[in-house]
């Protein structure tokens, strides 16, 4: 069953008692909160996500709660709650969204470290995974949601999940989030995809989430091999170029790119030796989506084996 | 005994005394080499440290890793062989720089026994 089966009435229900375990391959997320609005966004964006029994095992337990400081009489906030620890500063109450998604990140990028976790938008098309690594600012999220809009398969818009054991991509499917000039950006490009409401003056300006199209999430449990890595650089106004990156480049470029190189130690380079060894590496300069996309194109088709 | 010199501390010695310097990987540590055709990266186990190499500097490494204790002539004569090059192409003190740059990097330890 998935979360859109249950009446909005029955998620409100949920949040606010038991919790609602959310099924995130390849972890599990119980949620609970008392605010019935937050309850209603996440049906909408986690719609096609499968749930657990409310007794099930949580690998992250989170609650999303009403501010209890002084400020509360003045302005309501929302605390962000792992597993009994509150780790960040409030955020205003209507910001809850944004603070889940950005907050469960978190988690995951401290927690996560039986896999080797890139800072990586994932997308595949034949059981082959296109990994474009990147830093905030630099245009992963809104090429990722542009490539699950045009029949790639989504795995990620921010993690690359790299199984240590055979450099296989896990997908950790999430709402994609879009960022300031990139939401309307997306609604021009795919009229037809779900976005979420808008929430302005967050701490990285107005926010938005696209729904990840149903396929992607149905099939998170399949891991792709990777196919190519291309480090996405949006450059506003400039022309599309691709340009190849040397093996031992790309190589350092990926591991200064990972989130938990370092702990995860020898697998860890193990793991980046044979993502580089398996796949070519580009650096993809793009201005608009659709010559990105083209050129992302050629460049998986030029990598296949 | 042995006695691990920095290189400042070390090239004084050296200048007073002209000590027989050998080297070795410190203890505890572990390189892990991965060779592209455009270079070699190496990763430096005890702290989780990546390097980029050139073949000289990695080659370096793999034989003291091997042999633990060479002089530097040792060394440099052990490379001139692996790299097929003449001693011409690389002089002593072109491994005995090399050798305190990777000292510097904290990849090996000189000492005096």
């Amino acid at each position: 069953m998935t979360v859109g089966e249950l009446s909005s009435e029955s998620v409100r229900t949920r949040l606010a008692r038991e919790g609602l375990a959310l099924r995130i391959p390849p972890i599990t997320v119980r949620l609970r909160s008392p605010l019935g609005f937050l309850a209603d966004q996440v049906r909408t964006l986690y719609h096609d996500y499968e749930f657990a029994d409310s007794a099930a095992y949580a690998d992250i337990d989170i609650r999303m709660l009403a501010g209890a400081g002084a400020r509360r009489w003045t302005r309501r906030q929302v605390q962000f709650v792992v597993d009994g620890v509150t780790p960040f500063e409030p955020f205003p109450v209507e910001h809850a969204l944004p603070m889940f998604e950005w907050g469960l990140n978190w988690v995951v990028s401290h927690r996560l470290h039986g896999h080797l976790l890139l800072h990586c938008a994932v997308a595949a098309r034949n059981g082959r995974a296109l990994l474009l690594p990147a830093w905030p600012g630099s245009g992963k999220s809104t090429l990722s949601a542009a490539l699950a809009c045009s029949g790639w398969r989504l795995l990620s818009d921010e993690y690359g999940v790299v199984a240590l054991d055979d450099a296989r991509l896990l997908p950790f499917v999430r709402p994609v989030a879009l960022k300031n000039e990139s939401i309307e950006v997306m609604r021009a490009f795919a009229p037809d995809a779900f976005i979420g409401p808008l929430f302005p003056k967050t701490r990285k300006g107005t926010v938005a989430h696209l729904r990840p199209p149903q396929d992607s999430v149905r099939r998170a449990g399949e891991a792709a091999v990777a196919g190519a890595i291309v480090f996405p650089d949006f450059q506003h106004g400039e022309p599309t170029s691709v340009k190849r990156v040397p093996a031992s480049p790309a190589f350092l470029k990926l591991a200064g790119n990972a989130f938990n190189y370092e702990v995860v130690g020898e697998p860890a380079f193990r793991a980046v030796a044979a993502l580089v060894r398996n796949c070519g590496a580009w650096v993809l300069r793009y201005g608009d989506l659709a010559s990105a996309r083209a050129a992302l194109d050629d460049i998986m088709h030029q990598s296949s084996p | 005994m042995l006695l691990y010199l920095s290189h400042d501390l070390l090239q004084t010695a050296t200048m007073a005394s002209q000590p027989d310097i050998r080297w070795r990987i410190p203890s505890g540590q572990r390189l892990l080499f991965e060779d592209f055709d455009d270079g070699i990266v190496m990763f430096d186990a005890l702290v989780g440290a990546t390097h980029l190499l050139n073949a000289t500097a990695a080659e370096a490494l793999a034989i003291i890793q091997s042999e633990p204790g060479l002089d530097t002539g040792a060394v440099h004569a052990r490379l001139v062989e692996r790299l097929a090059i003449g001693t011409d192409a690389l002089p002593v003190a072109a491994v005995d720089e090399l050798l305190w740059r990777l000292e510097d990097l904290n990849l090996v330890g000189g000492f005096i026994e």
